[in-house]
C-alpha cells in the first residue's frame, strides 16, 4: 500500500517543535510560520482554495474526468491481467538533495569485530541499497569486507525484533525508559550485583557512555565478549595491534592465521598481500608460508602449505624460532627439528632481516601470539608495526565469565545485561548460561533479533541497525570516523546501544546524534576540521574520517615466553578446532540469506556447517561422502567431549591435516520473528512450489548444527582428545561446485617466479586446432562481414567510442567471496535456498571456481578463479538464441534483453563458461516487503522463465556515459567501476575501456601473464586473465615433486 | 453389398502399369495379401472396423489413453504455473527430458512420411498395407513433439515471439538460432505430412462415405461427405489425385531428410563437446528411420492381431521393416563408433573428455542401454527366423525405442552435464514431472492413435487393392488368375469384437 506524503497537522507541529535538528522547513507566510491554527488547517489541505476546480454545471470537471478515465484505462487493463498494477507516485514534499532515480551516497561506517570499516552508501531516496567502502579512507580505499555487503540485507532482515519486549510480552520504548532510569537510581546499590556482557567496540561514545554507566553503577562488572570467548591476540598483546604492511615485506609466515579473509584486518592484509605479490611492478615477490589446521583461503595462496594440528601448530611455530635464531629447538618442538620447511623458512627470514611479517591465528593460545609478536619486533620491523590502541590489558574474559556466572547460579548477581552480544548461544556450555541466567532477576537484552539470550531475558530492546542511528567508530589504524545513518529506525521501538546505556546511565534522554556529536567535540574537538567545530564536524560527516586520528605506534612487544607450559597433544588424539564461520561469522549473520548462500570459500557448500576431515581420517573412521545424482551424501560425524555430544555432517577436505576435526560457530540458531508470514491462497497452497526461504521464518532456523554445546572453559577454540564416531547416513549437502580438479584443462594457468622470468608469455599457449593457425586468427563465425565489430549499428551507435573489458588478475584473488556478494547486492540476485542450491540453480552472476593441485589428501595448492561473463565478442549465446533477446552492445558488452526472452535456455548451454544463470522459478515474487526494499532500482528484477548473467553492471556503465554526455566530457579511466571491482580488497579485478590504450585494464591486457579462458574456441572474450604466480623457495622445490601446475 | 467405386476398381479401374511381369523371383513375387482376399473382403475387412459398434477393448484402451492424457494436463499444468524449476534442470543441463522427448517424438515422426513418400517414389508396394497408419503415427508423434519444445521454455505465453510475425518491436526472430530453424522445419514437416495423408485418405472416406449412405446412417454420411471432398472416383478424380500424390510425395521425401537435419543442428551447430559434430545430421535421419520403423512394427504388430489384418499386414510386411531396422540400426551404431574415432582423432581434449565420459562417466548406465538397444539387439535381424518371429520382433521394436530415447538422453543430458570447466559440473536427475510429462505424451499420442483405429480406415484400401494381383490389367485377360475374385474361399476374417 503505497500512502502519499502528506503529514497531518499535529505531525506538522510536532515536527517544528522538535528542534532544531528537524528538517528545516519553507514557510507560506507569516501565519504559517507562527503556526496560528488557520494556517496550520491550511497547511493540512493537500491543495490551496482554488487548486481543485469546483463541479462543473456542463459536465464533469477535470478531476472527475481523469477519475473516470482512470478507472476504465485500469479496468481495460484488468482485462487483460497478467501483473498486478503498480502505481507510481512523486513525492508531493520532495525532500532537499533528492532527484528521483539519481542516488545519493554518504559516508558512514560499519562497526564489526571492535573495529570500525569506512564506507559509502549509496542511498536510492532514502532508502539505502547499497554498501561501498570509502575510496578516500587510508584504510578501506573503496573496498569492502563481505560482512559490509552483507550488511546492507541485515538492515532489511525481516525477522529483526521490531517491539521492545517485557518477559515476551510488547511494550514500548518509553516504558523501558522508565525502567532504566528506576534501575539507575538504584545504580549504586546494583553495581556490584551487575554483569555486563558487551561486544567488542572501538567506539569512543560508547566508550564514554560506558564511563557513565560504570560511575553510576559502581563496581559492575563489564565483560567483553569474542566468539572464542577471549582474543588470544589481545589477551599476548593488550593494547598493542599489529598492523602489517606486507606490501614491503619478503617472506610471510602464518601459524594457522587464516589473515587473507578472516579478522578485523582481512582487507588490509589482502590489498597488502596482493602488492607484495605483483612482480610486474615491484620486481620482486614475496614468499608465503602457511601453516594451517584448515584449508583456508591463505592457505591457497601459499607458496609452501604445511597442513598440521592447531595444537601442533605451537610447537612448529617455536621450532621456526629457534631455527631463526639458529639454536636447537627443545621438548616437543624437537619433533619439527628436522624440517626442511622449518630450514626454508629460517633460511629466507634470515636473507629479508626486516622484511619479513608472522601471523597467528585465533586457534592458537597466547604464547604464540606473543612469540609471533617477538618475531615480528625482531625480524619484521620494517613492516609489522604495533599500534598502541589505548586499551588496558583486561584479565581474560573466560576467567571474568566463569565467576561471574559462578556468581549469577548462586544469584548473587541482580541484573544481567547482553548489550549486542547473544551470551545463551555464544558462551561455551559448559559455562551453563541459560541456567545461571534463570538466577538473575533482572536482565536486559539488546540486539537486532529474538534470539536465544532475548527468549530469557527480562527485557527485550530491538538494537538500531548501524545504517539506521548514529555513532562513531576507529578504522583498523585508529583513523576516527562517524556512524552516520542512512534512514530512520525501520521499527520505531529500535535504538542503539549507545542511546540504551546513556538511558541506562540515567543520562537525560539524550538523542544518538548529540551524544555522539558531544563525544566527538570534547574528545577530538581539536582535530576535526580547521575553522569551527561546525565546519569540522561537517567535513568528517561528509569525508567519513578525521584525517589524523590514527593510532600512535606502541612500544614493541616482550621477548617471546617460553611454551613449557604447553603440553604436546599425543599425534594419534582427535583435536577439534572451533572457527568462526567465513560466512555467518559466529552466528550474527545467520539470519542474512546472502551469507547463508554464498559458498565458504574453499568447501563451497552453502547453507550448513560441516565437520571437516582429512581423507586420511574419514577412512579411519569409516566416514563416507558420495556425489549421489545431484547431492552430495555424507555420513555425519558423532563429536564427543566431556560427555557431549554433536552431531555434524562429515565433510572430507583435501589439505586438511590428519587428526582433526573442524566446525564452524554460528549454526542452529533458534529466532523468534515478529514477522507475519501471509496465508497463502487455495491455488498457491495447491500448486506452488516452496521455494520461498523466508516462508517457513527465520532464515537462520533449522541451518546447521549448533557446536556449541562441545564448547568448554578451557577450550574454547582447540578442544584436543574428543571422541569421534561415524553415524551413518546420507546427509545432503548443497554445494556450488562438486569437482575441485581442472582435470588437466589449461584453466588457472600458472608458473613459479624463474618460470615466468625465462618464459614470460608462458600463459599464452597457442592452442592450434587448425593446422598453423592461431586461435586468435580464426574467422569469426559469421564471417567477416557480418562481425559485429564492423557493422555501422556498432561503429555509429551511442556509446561505441567506449570498448568495455576486464582483467582479473589470479595472481591477487584470494576467493574472499566480497566480490560475490557486492554483485548480488548490486545486481538485485535472488536467493534461491538449500534444495535449490542443491539441484544446481544457484543465482550468483559472480562464482568463484576454485581447483585444487596436486595429490588429493595433501594439495600443493589451492587457486581460485573469479567467473563471470566473458563478454565475449563472438559470443556462443548471442547466435542460438531464436528471439534475439541476448546481443551485443555498441560498447562490447553481452547483453540480455529480459523482456524479450523467452527461456529456451539454450544460450546457458551453448556459453563454455556456464556463467548464464535461469530463472527456474519466480525467486522474487514472495520476498518480504523489507527485503524488497534492499534491491538496487536500476537493475531490473528478473521475472521467472528468463535467463539473466553478468552485465558488467550496466548500470555504472550508462550513468557515467550519461553524466559524461551531459557534462560534455569523455570518461576517464576509472570512472566507471563494476560492483566486484570495487568491493575486491586485492584490486585483482581491473575494468575499463579497452579503445583507451593508456587505460590500466588495456595495459594489463598487454601484461604477458594475460590470456583469454578457453580462447581456443574463439569466443574472442572481453574478459581476460592474468596467471598466477608461484614463488617457492629454491631448497623446498628440490626436495618436492613437480607441483601440479596445470600449465 | 460392393459400392460402384470399389467395382469400377474390381472391374480393370486400377492404375495401369505397363511391363512384363518379371520372370525372376523377387520380394515382389510373394503375394503382398494373403488369404485369397477379393476387393470387397478388403473394403470389408478395413471400412468395416469404422462402422461396427465401439469394441469394449476399445474403450478399455481409450480410457487409459485418456488417463495418460490427464495426467499431461496436471504436468503442464504443474509446469506452467511454477516455472520450469518443477523439472530437474539445472546449471549445466538446461535441456532434459523434454528436449529429449522432442527428438525422440520427431523421429518417431519419420517413419510414416518416409513410408508414405520414399518408398512410393521407390515404388515399394508392401508399403501400401502399413503407410497410412505409419502415417497417422507420424502425424501423432509429431503432435507429441511440438508440445515439448513449446512447453519447456520459460514464458509459454510468448512462445509466438519465435514465428515471423509482424509486430510493433520491428522485432524479427534469429534467423541465426537453430532452434528458430527448428520451429519451421518441424512445422512445415507436419503440414506436408497431414496434407498427405490426408489427400491419400480421401478415396477410403469415399467409401466409408457411400457405405454409411448405403446403411442409412446420415449424419456419418453428412460429416463424411464433407470430409472426402466429394470424391466420386471417376477418372478425372484419379489422374488429379494421383498427379497430387506424387507431388506431395515429391515434396515430403527431402522433408524427411531435412526435419531431423535440423533438429540435429541443435546441437551440431552449438560449441558443447559432444554436440558440437558434423556427422549429426545423418546419423540423426538414420537414427529417426530406426525408431519410426521400430514404432510401427511396435503398433501394427498389435493392431494387426487385434483387428484381424493378418493378411493385409503380412508376416512379409514386418520381415522388411526388420530389415530397414537392422540397417538403419547398424547404421546409427557405426555413427557411435565413429563418433569415438573422430573424437580421439582430433585430439581435442573437451571432445576427447566428453566421449570417454559418456561411455565411463555417471551415465555410463545410460550409454550402454543405448548401445545394447540400438547397435547389439537389432544384429539378431540377421536370422531369418529371427525377423520373422513376432515375439522377438516386437521385443526389439521396444527395445528400439528405448534405446533411441536413451540416445537422445545421451547425446543431451551427457555432453552438457560436463563441458569445458569442470567447476560447473554437475549431475542431472529427473524430477516426478519430468516423468509424467513423457508418460503423458504417450498418452496424447494413444489418444489420438486410438481415435485414428477407431474412425478411420486404417489401411489404405484403394492403394492395397492396386497391389493385388487382380488389379493387374493382364490379371483377367490371361487365364491363369481368371475368375480368382470369384473362388476365393469366404475370407479369413478375424475381427470379431475384441479378438
Amino acid at each position: 500500500m503505497i500512502q502519499l506524503d502528506v503529514l497531518p497537522a499535529s505531525e506538522v507541529a510536532a515536527e517544528r517543535a522538535a528542534g532544531p535538528f528537524a528538517r528545516a522547513r519553507a514557510w507560506r507566510s507569516g501565519d504559517d510560520r507562527e503556526g496560528t491554527p488557520a494556517a496550520a488547517a491550511l497547511r493540512a489541505s493537500e491543495f490551496l482554495p482554488g487548486a481543485v476546480d469546483d463541479a462543473g454545471a456542463d459536465g464533469p470537471n477535470r478531476r472527475e474526468f481523469l477519475k473516470v478515465m482512470g478507472a476504465s484505462m485500469a479496468m481495460a487493463g484488468l482485462a487483460g491481467c497478467r501483473r498486478p498494477v503498480e502505481q507510481v507516485l512523486p513525492y508531493v514534499r520532495k525532500p532537499q538533495d533528492v532527484i528521483e532515480g539519481t542516488p545519493n551516497y554518504f559516508a558512514t561506517g560499519f562497526p564489526f569485530r571492535g573495529v570500525l570499516e569506512p564506507l559509502l552508501v549509496e542511498s536510492h531516496e532514502g532508502r539505502p541499497t547499497k554498501v561501498e567502502g570509502n575510496p578516500e579512507h587510508p584504510v578501506s580505499r573503496g573496498a569492502s569486507s563481505i560482512w559490509a555487503q552483507a550488511s546492507l540485507l541485515g538492515l532489511y532482515d525481516p525477522d529483526r525484533s521490531r517491539f521492545v519486549r517485557r518477559v515476551g510480552e510488547q511494550t514500548d520504548w518509553s516504558a523501558f525508559a522508565t525502567h532504566a532510569r528506576g534501575l539507575a537510581a538504584r545504580g549504586a546499590e546494583l553495581g556490584p550485583v551487575t554483569v555486563v556482557l558487551a561486544g567488542p567496540s572501538s567506539s569512543p561514545t560508547a566508550a564514554r557512555m560506558r564511563r557513565q554507566f560504570e560511575a553510576r553503577f559502581p563496581g559492575v562488572r563489564w565483560i567483553t565478549l569474542h566468539p572464542h570467548g577471549d582474543d588470544p591476540a589481545a589477551v599476548a598483546l593488550g593494547g598493542a595491534r599489529p598492523l602489517a604492511r606486507l606490501s614491503g615485506a619478503d617472506v610471510i609466515v602464518s601459524f594457522d592465521a587464516d589473515f587473507l579473509s578472516d579478522g578485523p584486518d582481512a582487507q588490509w592484509n589482502s590489498r597488502e598481500y596482493a602488492a607484495s605479490r605483483r612482480v610486474d611492478e615491484r620486481g620482486s615477490m614475496s614468499r608465503l608460508y602457511v601453516a594451517e589446521s584448515t584449508m583456508t583461503a591463505t592457505g591457497g595462496m601459499a607458496d609452501h602449505r604445511k597442513r598440521l594440528r592447531a595444537v601442533d601448530v605451537p610447537f612448529l611455530a617455536a621450532a621456526v624460532t629457534t631455527a631463526i635464531e639458529g639454536s636447537a629447538p627443545a621438548g616437543a618442538a624437537a619433533a619439527f627439528a628436522g624440517d626442511p620447511w622449518v630450514h626454508a623458512i629460517a633460511e629466507d627470514v634470515r636473507a629479508a632481516l626486516g622484511r619479513c611479517a608472522f601471523f597467528a591465528g585465533p586457534t592458537q593460545p597466547p604464547h604464540v601470539h606473543a612469540m609471533v609478536a617477538s618475531l615480528n619486533a625482531r625480524f619484521g620491523q620494517d613492516v609489522v608495526e604495533y599500534l598502541n590502541t589505548g586499551a588496558t590489558p583486561a584479565e581474560p574474559a573466560l576467567t571474568q565469565l566463569a565467576t561471574a556466572v559462578a556468581d549469577m547460579a548462586s544469584g548473587r548477581v541482580r541484573l544481567l545485561m547482553a548489550l549486542g552480544t547473544n551470551p545463551v548461544y555464544d558462551l561455551p556450555a559448559e559455562l551453563n548460561f541459560a541456567e545461571a541466567m534463570g538466577q538473575v532477576p533482572e536482565s536486559i537484552h539488546v540486539g537486532l533479533h529474538r534470539d536465544e539470550t532475548a527468549a530469557l531475558a527480562g527485557w527485550h530492546v530491538p538494537a538500531a541497525h548501524y545504517l539506521e542511528a548514529w555513532g562513531d567508530g576507529r578504522a583498523l589504524d585508529g583513523t576516527l570516523s562517524i556512524i552516520q545513518p542512512l534512514i530512520a529506525p525501520l521499527y520505531a521501538a529500535a535504538h542503539s546501544e549507545i542511546e540504551v546505556l546513556n538511558a541506562l546511565a540515567g543520562a537525560p534522554a539524550t538523542a544518538g546524534y548529540d551524544l555522539v556529536r558531544q563525544t566527538i567535540q570534547s574528545e577530538f574537538g581539536g582535530q576535526v576540521g580547521g575553522g569551527s567545530f561546525e565546519e569540522g564536524w561537517r567535513t568528517a560527516l561528509h569525508d567519513g574520517f578525521v584525517p589524523g586520528t590514527a593510532y600512535p605506534a606502541g612500544a614493541a612487544p616482550a621477548a617471546a615466553p617460553a611454551l613449557a607450559d604447553l603440553q604436546p597433544v599425543p599425534g594419534d588424539a582427535y583435536e577439534l578446532v572451533f572457527r568462526t564461520c567465513p560466512k555467518v561469522y559466529d552466528g550474527a549473520y545467520a539470519n542474512n540469506a546472502w551469507m547463508q548462500e554464498v559458498p565458504e570459500m574453499v568447501t563451497k557448500v552453502t547453507w550448513d556447517n560441516v565437520a571437516l576431515v582429512s581423507p586420511a581420517t574419514a577412512e579411519a573412521l569409516g566416514l563416507r561422502s558420495s556425489l549421489n545424482g545431484m547431492w552430495h551424501e555424507v555420513d555425519r560425524l558423532r563429536i564427543t567431549l566431556g560427555g557431549r555430544s554433536v552431531e555434524l555432517p562429515a565433510w572430507i577436505q583435501p589439505g586438511h591435516p590428519d587428526n582433526s576435526v573442524s566446525v564452524s560457530l554460528g549454526y542452529g540458531r533458534e529466532l523468534e520473528s515478529d514477522r507475519e508470514v501471509s496465508d497463502r491462497g487455495l491455488l498457491q497452497r495447491l500448486f506452488d512450489k516452496d521455494i520461498d526461504i523466508y516462508r517457513p521464518g527465520p532464515v537462520a532456523n533449522g541451518v546447521g548444527v549448533n557446536v556449541g554445546p562441545l564448547r568448554a572453559l578451557a577450550s574454547p577454540a582447540v578442544a584436543a582428545g574428543v571422541g569421534l564416531e561415524r553415524v551413518a547416513d546420507a546427509y545432503r549437502v548443497a554445494t556450488t561446485q562438486d569437482h575441485g580438479s581442472m582435470e588437466g584443462r589449461a584453466i588457472v594457468r600458472m608458473a613459479t617466479l624463474d618460470e615466468y622470468r625465462a618464459h614470460p608469455g608462458f600463459a599464452q599457449r597457442e592452442e592450434e586446432y587448425i593446422d598453423g593457425i592461431p586461435w586468435q586468427q580464426y574467422p569469426p563465425l559469421w564471417g567477416e562481414e557480418n562481425n559485429p565489430d564492423s557493422r555501422p549499428a556498432m561503429t555509429e551507435a551511442m556509446y561505441a567510442e567506449n570498448q568495455w573489458g576486464m582483467t582479473i588478475d589470479l595472481n591477487a584473488c584470494s576467493g574472499c567471496n566480497a566480490c560475490v556478494v557486492a554483485c548480488q547486492s548490486e545486481n538485485n540476485i535472488p536467493v534461491v535456498g538449500k534444495d535449490q542450491v542443491s539441484r544446481g540453480r544457484e543465482m550468483h552472476w559472480l562464482r568463484i571456481d576454485r581447483y585444487y593441485l596436486g595429490e588429493e589428501a595433501d594439495p600443493s595448492g589451492m587457486v581460485t578463479q573469479v567467473m563471470i561473463c566473458q563478454h565475449c565478442e563472438n559470443a556462443p549465446c548471442e547466435s542460438v538464441c531464436p528471439v534475439a533477446a541476448t546481443s551485443h552492445s555498441p560498447d562490447g558488452i553481452n547483453e540480455m534483453t529480459y523482456n524479450r526472452c523467452i527461456g529456451t535456455r539454450y544460450c546457458a548451454n551453448n556459453c563454455p563458461y556456464k556463467v548464464r544463470r535461469y530463472n527456474f522459478y519466480n525467486w522474487t515474487k514472495a520476498l518480504p516487503l523489507e527485503v524488497r526494499m534492499a534491491q538496487q532500482p536500476d537493475v531490473t528484477v528478473r521475472f521467472r522463465g528468463v535467463m539473466e548473467k553478468c552485465t558488467f553492471c550496466v548500470q555504472r556503465v550508462r550513468t557515467a556515459q550519461q553524466y559524461a554526455h551531459v557534462g560534455g566530457t569523455t570518461l576517464a579511466d576509472g570512472d566507471v567501476q563494476t560492483a566486484c571491482q570495487q568491493s575486491c580488497p586485492t584490486d585483482a579485478i581491473v575494468f575499463g575501456d579497452l579503445r583507451d590504450s593508456s587505460s590500466r585494464v588495456s595495459r594489463l591486457r598487454q601484461n604477458p601473464r594475460a590470456y583469454p579462458l578457453l580462447g581456443e574456441l574463439s569466443t574472442r572474450p572481453r574478459v581476460n586473465y592474468l596467471a598466477r604466480l608461484r614463488n617457492p623457495s629454491p631448497r623446498l622445490a628440490a626436495l618436492e615433486a613437480p607441483a601440479g601446475a596445470a600449465a | 453389398m460392393a459400392h460402384p467405386t470399389a467395382l469400377a476398381r474390381e472391374h480393370g479401374a486400377a492404375p495401369y502399369s505397363r511391363g512384363p511381369v518379371p520372370d525372376a523371383p523377387t520380394l515382389e513375387d510373394a503375394p503382398l495379401v494373403r488369404g485369397n482376399l477379393s476387393f470387397h473382403d478388403i473394403t470389408e475387412l478395413v471400412a468395416g472396423h469404422t462402422e461396427k459398434k465401439t469394441p469394449l477393448g476399445w474403450f478399455f484402451a481409450f480410457s487409459l489413453a485418456l488417463l495418460g492424457l490427464g495426467i499431461l494436463g496436471l504436468a503442464l499444468t504443474v509446469l506452467i504455473w511454477n516455472g520450469p524449476g518443477v523439472w530437474g534442470l539445472n546449471n549445466p543441463v538446461g535441456w532434459g527430458w523434454a528436449i529429449v522427448n522432442f527428438v525422440f517424438w520427431v523421429g518417431i515422426g519419420h517413419a510414416g512420411t518416409l513410408i508414405s513418400a520414399i518408398l512410393f517414389l521407390f515404388r515399394q508396394k508392401w508399403r501400401t498395407s502399413i503407410n497410412r497408419a505409419a502415417e497417422a503415427m507420424t502425424l501423432f508423434a509429431v503432435a507429441c513433439a511440438l508440445l515439448f519444445p513449446t512447453v519447456h521454455v520459460g514464458r509459454v505465453w510468448v512462445i509466438y515471439w519465435t514465428l515471423p510475425l509482424p509486430n510493433q518491436m520491428s522485432m524479427w526472430p534469429q534467423f541465426k538460432s537453430p532452434l528458430l530453424w527448428d520451429v519451421f522445419a518441424v512445422s512445415i514437416y507436419g503440414t506436408v505430412s497431414l496434407l498427405f495423408w490426408y489427400v491419400g485418405l480421401i478415396p477410403d472416406l469415399a467409401t466409408i462415405r457411400d457405405r454409411a449412405v448405403a446403411q442409412g446412417r446420415e449424419v456419418r454420411a453428412k460429416v463424411l461427405g464433407v470430409l472426402a471432398l466429394g470424391w466420386t472416383g471417376a477418372n478425372s478424380h484419379w489422374r488429379h489425385y494421383e498427379r497430387a500424390y506424387l507431388i506431395l510425395a515429391g515434396l515430403a521425401t527431402p522433408l524427411v531428410l531435412s526435419v531431423h537435419s535440423v533438429v540435429s543442428f541443435d546441437f551440431a551447430v552449438s560449441i558443447v563437446p559432444g554436440w558440437h559434430t558434423s556427422i549429426f545430421p545423418p546419423y540423426f535421419v538414420a537414427g529417426a528411420i530406426f525408431s519410426g520403423f521400430a514404432m510401427v512394427v511396435t503398433l501394427l504388430v498389435v493392431a494387426r492381431k487385434i483387428y484381424g489384418l493378418q493378411n493385409l499386414i503380412t508376416l512379409d510386411h514386418l520381415e522388411k521393416m526388420n530389415i530397414i531396422i537392422l540397417v538403419t540400426g547398424t547404421m546409427v551404431g557405426f555413427a557411435y563408433i565413429t563418433e569415438f574415432f573422430i573424437a580421439w582423432y582430433s585430439q581435442v581434449p573437451y571432445e576427447m573428455y566428453a566421449f570417454m565420459n559418456r561411455a565411463t562417466g555417471p551415465y555410463a548406465w545410460a550409454y550402454w542401454i543405448m548401445m545394447s538397444c540400438n547397435l547389439i539387439f537389432p544384429q539378431l535381424f540377421w536370422v531369418k527366423k529371427f525377423r520373422r518371429s513376432i515375439p522377438l520382433m516386437f521385443a526389439i521394436s521396444i527395445t528400439t525405442n528405448i534405446g533411441m530415447w536413451f540416445e537422445r538422453f545421451v547425446i543431451t543430458v551427457t555432453s552438457l552435464h560436463r563441458d569445458y570447466l569442470p567447476s560447473s559440473w554437475d549431475y542431472y536427475s529427473p524430477t516426478i514431472w519430468d516423468i509424467l510429462t513423457l508418460v503423458g505424451s504417450f498418452g496424447l499420442f494413444f489418444t489420438l492413435f486410438l481415435l485414428f483405429l477407431r474412425f478411420v480406415p486404417m489401411v489404405a484400401i484403394a492403394e492395397v487393392k492396386g497391389t493385388l494381383p487382380q488389379a493387374d490389367p493382364h490379371f483377367y485377360g490371361h487365364g491363369d488368375g481368371h475368375g480368382a475374385g470369384h473362388d476365393v474361399a469366404p475370407a479369413v476374417v478375424a475381427d470379431r469384437e475384441g479378438a
